[in-house]
């Protein structure tokens, strides 16, 4: 019988993680990890000018 | 000087000297624009521990800087200060547990001090499709900081993207990243603005509220005057360059390496309230802000020019320097746009941000010369 552990959140981190795992027999057969946040940078810079594509991409993360 | 009582955390805090920890408390004070003189005051709240209160920390959309800018701040063991002198009982970069055992540490904080947190949010809430672009422990965000605001004492928005959404809210908005001023309406917010936020404007608005018991007088913006009074055009070292018609036209010409105004390469500073001329970032001395090393300030205060108006585009200047040789009987100063009447409205404020520079330069001074 498998047994499945969520771990939300992930603490430590810069951002928003997910982790499932799927336990069977004390195995882990399966896992997953999932990013919770999302702020579409990519869209934004759509058809913006190239020479201030940094302020945004910088700002991805901050750590 | 006689070492008093209320300094038992210089033990507690063994790398702060007496001596340091006056001074920051000195430099506090003048930075929020009140007198020297209050000091003492600042002193006793920071080491009488009754009034240690809890905070409670919240990332919603946001990238982690505005928290490294604060674990940055590099003043006499600043962290170790903050975490003494507040209890922090949730956030996430920093929870040693993780998952349900962070979760319940929340929840047990809410309960435990309910009316008596601060909560201070870092980056914005999502409101697009029910805020499903920002969720923790499975639950949107919004739902999240909606119920944690309506239990603290105090909400102090952190940062650009906190105070009114931030880089993501940048056209086309893809998320919904909306500010908490405005997610929480009918709450007083305390927003800090800034990309990263000077740390010690953050730290300020906190210690004013543990010395008074209240927050600082706020702008329009629900920023503290103290901080955001003055644009930065009007303390800005490279002024006078301005005023003399000398420019940086391009990055890397002659006028750009002798350290010309940086107007015409699109610096928002005369739209752009904020105190980086006068405090500075990272206490390595003159010269740290983004116009001190030479590139233009894009205005990340503001929430009508950071992330808006591009780059390289020329502001709109509202405070026209007035010619020294026919100065006019009657000026027109500041009329025009807001952010030029917000200016003259924190101008008091301003003036003592300035003499609160001069002042921490000269307690640095004079300990050297001891």
């Amino acid at each position: 019988m498998s047994k499945k552990i969520v771990i939300d959140p992930i603490t430590r981190i810069e951002g928003h993680l997910k982790i499932e795992c799927e336990v069977d027999n004390g195995k882990v057969v399966n896992a997953w990890s999932s990013g919770q946040m999302w702020r579409g940078i990519e869209v934004i810079l759509q058809g913006r000018d190239p020479r201030e594509a940094w302020i945004f991409t910088q700002r991805i993360c901050g750590v | 000087m006689k070492k008093q009582n209320h300094f038992a955390l210089d033990e507690k805090l063994s790398e702060i000297s007496r001596r340091d920890f006056m001074k920051f408390c000195g430099i506090m004070a003048v930075s929020m624009g009140l007198p020297i003189g209050v000091a003492p005051q600042i002193a006793e709240a920071i080491t009488n521990p009754k009034r240690r209160p809890p905070v409670i920390w919240l990332h919603g959309q946001e990238c982690t800087g505005c928290t490294e800018s604060l674990l940055r701040a590099s003043h006499p063991s600043l962290e170790h200060l903050i975490f003494d002198l507040i209890s922090l009982d949730y956030h996430e970069t920093l929870n040693a547990g993780a998952g349900h055992q962070a979760e319940a540490a929340l929840h047990n904080s809410i309960k435990e001090n309910a009316g008596k947190f601060i909560l201070v949010v870092e980056g914005s809430t999502p409101l697009k499709e029910g805020g499903k672009y920002c969720m923790i422990g499975g639950r949107p965000f919004v739902d999240i900081v909606k119920e944690t605001a309506a239990k603290a004492a105090a909400v102090i928005a952190i940062g650009s993207c906190a105070s009114w959404g931030g880089v993501q809210s940048s056209p086309p908005n893809p998320t919904g990243a909306t500010g908490l001023p405005e997610v929480l309406k009918g709450t007083t917010v305390v927003t800090i603005p800034g990309c990263p936020p000077n740390p010690y404007n953050f730290l300020s608005t906190v210690l004013y509220f543990l010395t008074f018991g209240k927050l600082p007088a706020l702008d329009d913006k629900a920023r503290p005057k103290f901080a955001y009074g003055r644009l930065i055009h009007e303390n800005c070292e490279r002024r006078p360059h301005f005023d003399a018609g000398r420019f940086a036209e391009k990055f890397g010409d002659e006028g750009h390496r002798q350290g010309y105004c940086l107007y015409k390469l699109g610096c928002k500073g005369p739209i752009t309230n904020a105190n980086c001329p006068s405090i500075l970032f990272c206490d390595v001395g003159a010269g740290a802000w983004p116009v001190g090393t030479g590139h233009p300030c894009f205005g990340c205060t503001e929430q009508a020019v950071g992330f808006k108006i591009p780059l390289h585009t020329q502001a709109e200047v509202s405070q026209i320097t007035p010619d020294a040789a026919h100065a006019p009987i009657e000026t027109e100063q500041g009329k025009g746009l807001s952010a030029g009447a917000a200016g003259v409205l924190g101008g008091i404020a301003g003036v003592a941000i300035g003499a609160g520079a001069v002042i921490a330069k000269q307690l640095g001074q004079s300990e050297e010369g001891e």
